[in-house]
């Protein structure tokens, strides 16, 4: 033991308390007649009663307890036991489920309650796995009993949740519109990837096309996505009318091409800028010293400009990426498919689980994303520099 | 072996340098010294093309330096700057064997080199090979940058200001490395230094720039026994003058052969400098050191009257 006992962990025992408060204080599920009207809420004490109630606030407070002496035994100790809690809430809902509804016709919401508890449990987690010093690999780990008890009970006990439900009427079109979501994705930052580079290595050979290009993507990303589909629509539609061989490419006013053109407009400005400024940001006296020693031109860019950069520009990539992940669902609008049809066939329809099968995969994917794309700065980033 | 002849570099309106004509001889170590901004770092960076010269020529063995590619060039000589300038996502060991690579050198070849090189400049291979850049201390990555300039064997070594972000320590025994590598390599140096005892300690040929223009040049003593004008004066460190003398004078020129007297008690190896036996002198209120060799075989002392008394004629 060192001598000097750590004060509380603030972090974590702060998230405990405010996840005890929403726990108890917010609803935790609802339950609705049918699909179209509101449902009611029930908080944990509707549901157990008032002692089960009280029985429930003890995993929070033990986990405020190990936060309040946080030697590195409790704290894995607190880690074992968010990880319980996680995969705690799926059954949280059969159980709900089971003794809620009654009717066919029912359905159950995953009230504000949970999402806030899951929310902080998942925040408890990140805390956790950088305090202990985990690697990236055995935090994705810990996330395996949460999807495994969430699994059973999708199968078991929770037919009557409203989001399970609404996936289940279109569990044939939901892959294709992640496909399409993806490709739309994968294109677009493809696209500016290539156009970015290319823009970047312009703008540092004349600074002309540095003050002008930084000008133009600056511009493009203030107007508005929705506004941007707008003002493609005619010129695109006028296009696909008088040239045959765009036409024959599927290229219209509305559709994919729209899309993927404003999407790589917003792409370009995070691309180029993280581009050019890792380009930029390589120490200058590593440049010197690389020509002073006789390297080439082209050794220099190839060798040393280039590995020293390539973290950067990954990250441009991963900012840019999750950018457009999330601006692609405003693409359904103009009929370029995707997970956005599912949230505006969902707002259309006063559904918001419908609202929810839509966003709740692009908040995964983003994270998916970004998870991965990180991994790979790291591994890039030769002997841990910097 | 490097001549520059009446050289001149201008950017734009401003005159970086100014008309220098300066030879440095083989196996010669010279040190361009001045305040920042006289030109004696552009002067360095002309001499292997990263800055282009505006008029005049710049030779090396007889040959004029634009007769070479850049690269070709850059090639002969070593380079060592301030910042180190190692690649950070490469090993010591790669860094060290950059040139030899570029060289096209064979692969068995470049890792003897790299293994010589490191056991000369007292790297230990198990330890630093693969080691990165940011996990040495500063004096050891100078250490990996100087390996590195020396890595083709290069006849020419040119040294901007490479101890300078050291700290005093480690600065002065990385010095007396390039001192006691020098004695044994006899390459030809070109180092810039802003540092006036780190100039009188390593020079051969000392050249005082200002403004853009060689104030004067000469050997050390020669400057400190008779500065042009007062700014060499003043660089010099005016009043301090006489202990930068002193340092540069060994025992054993202003030594008197051991007479019938008594030994003195303190010692001083005859290797050392005046500075070092003055200061002996003060701390142990002697005025009196018995001379010894490396041996700590006495053979010869040196009194206080002696130590300021008349200069020999060296």
């Amino acid at each position: 033991m060192r001598p000097d006992t750590p004060g509380p962990n603030v972090v974590l025992l702060s998230l405990s308390l405010v996840a005890l408060a929403a726990w108890l204080g917010l609803d935790t599920v609802s339950v609705a007649a049918n699909r179209i009207v509101p449902g009611t809420g029930y908080r944990v004490d509707e549901v157990l009663g008032a002692s089960g109630a009280l029985a429930s606030t003890l995993p929070w407070l033990a986990l405020a307890g190990l936060a309040w002496r946080p030697a590195r035994r409790s704290l894995a100790l607190a880690l074992v036991l968010v990880v319980l809690l996680l995969s705690a809430l799926p059954a949280w809902l059969a159980l709900s489920a089971v003794t809620l509804v009654d009717r066919d016709q029912a359905r159950l919401g995953i009230g504000a309650g949970l999402w806030v508890v899951l929310f902080l449990l998942l925040l408890a987690m990140i805390e956790l796995r950088s305090r202990l010093v985990l690697s990236r690999f055995v935090g994705w780990a810990l996330l395996l009993p949460t999807v495994a008890s969430a699994g059973l009970c999708l199968s078991r006990w929770l037919e009557p949740l409203a989001l399970w439900q609404e996936y289940r009427g279109r569990s044939s079109q939901f892959l294709g519109a992640v496909g399409e979501h993806l490709l739309l994705v994968g294109v677009a930052v493809g696209a500016s990837l290539v156009i970015g580079v290319l823009l970047a290595l312009a703008m540092r050979r004349w600074p002309g096309v540095q003050k002008a290009g930084f000008g133009v993507l600056n511009f493009l990303q203030t107007i508005p996505s929705i506004a941007l589909f707008g003002l493609l629509l005619a010129p695109l539609a006028w296009l696909s009318a008088n040239v045959d061989w765009l036409a024959a490419l599927g290229v219209s006013g509305i559709g994919w091409a729209p899309a993927l053109l404003a999407l790589v407009g917003y792409s370009l400005l995070p691309m180029v800028r993280n581009t050019f400024v890792a380009l930029e940001a390589v120490d200058p006296g590593v440049i010197d010293a690389a020509r002073g020693m006789g390297m080439s031109r082209g050794q220099v860019f190839r060798q040393v400009r280039l590995p020293l950069a390539l973290p950067v520009i990954l990250e441009g990539i991963r900012i840019t990426t999750v950018q457009a992940i999330g601006l692609t669902a405003v693409a359904a609008l103009i009929g370029a498919g995707g997970l956005g049809t599912f949230i505006f066939q969902g707002l259309g329809q006063a559904a918001m689980d419908l609202v929810l099968l839509g966003a709740l995969p692009i908040l995964v994917l983003a994270l998916l994303v970004d998870a991965l794309l990180g991994a790979l700065t790291e591994i890039l980033r030769p002997g841990g520099a910097q | 072996m490097i001549d520059l002849i009446h050289v001149t570099k201008r950017f734009g309106a401003a005159t970086a340098v100014d008309d220098i004509s300066l030879s440095v001889a083989r196996g010669e170590l010279c040190v361009l010294v001045g305040t920042s901004g006289c030109g004696k770092s552009t002067t360095l960076r002309m001499i292997n093309r990263l800055i282009e010269h505006s008029e005049g020529e710049i030779h090396i063995e007889g040959q004029q330096i634009r007769a070479f590619r850049q690269e070709t060039l850059r090639r002969r000589m070593g380079y060592a700057i301030q910042s180190t300038g190692l690649f950070p996502h490469w090993t010591v060991a790669r860094n060290i064997g950059l040139v030899p690579r570029l060289l096209k050198w064979p692969a068995a070849k470049i890792q003897a080199r790299v293994e010589e090189l490191m056991a000369l400049l007292g790297l230990a291979m198990e330890e630093f090979a693969g080691k990165y850049p940011h996990q040495l201390s500063g004096g050891q990555a100078q250490r990996v940058g100087v390996a590195r300039a020396l890595a083709a064997d290069p006849d020419i070594l040119l040294m901007d200001e490479p101890f300078g972000a050291l700290d005093p320590i480690t600065r002065e025994s990385l010095q007396e490395e390039l001192r006691e590598l020098q004695a044994r390599l006899h390459k030809t140096i070109v180092f810039v230094t802003h540092d006036m005892d780190e100039a009188l300690r390593l020079a051969d040929h000392l050249v005082v720039m200002h403004q853009g223009r060689i104030v004067q040049q000469g050997r050390p003593l020669e400057l400190l026994r008779e500065p042009a004008d007062g700014f060499v004066e003043s660089l010099l460190g005016g009043e301090d003058r006489g202990l930068k003398e002193a340092a540069l004078l060994p025992v054993s020129q202003r030594m008197l052969p051991l007479g019938p007297r008594r030994l003195a008690r303190e010692r001083i190896g005859q290797q050392a400098s005046l500075r070092e036996a003055l200061s002996v002198m003060l701390w142990r209120h002697s005025e009196r050191l018995t001379v010894v060799d490396d041996d700590d075989m006495p053979v010869g002392e040196l009194s206080l009257r002696r130590l300021v008394g008349a200069r020999s004629d060296d």
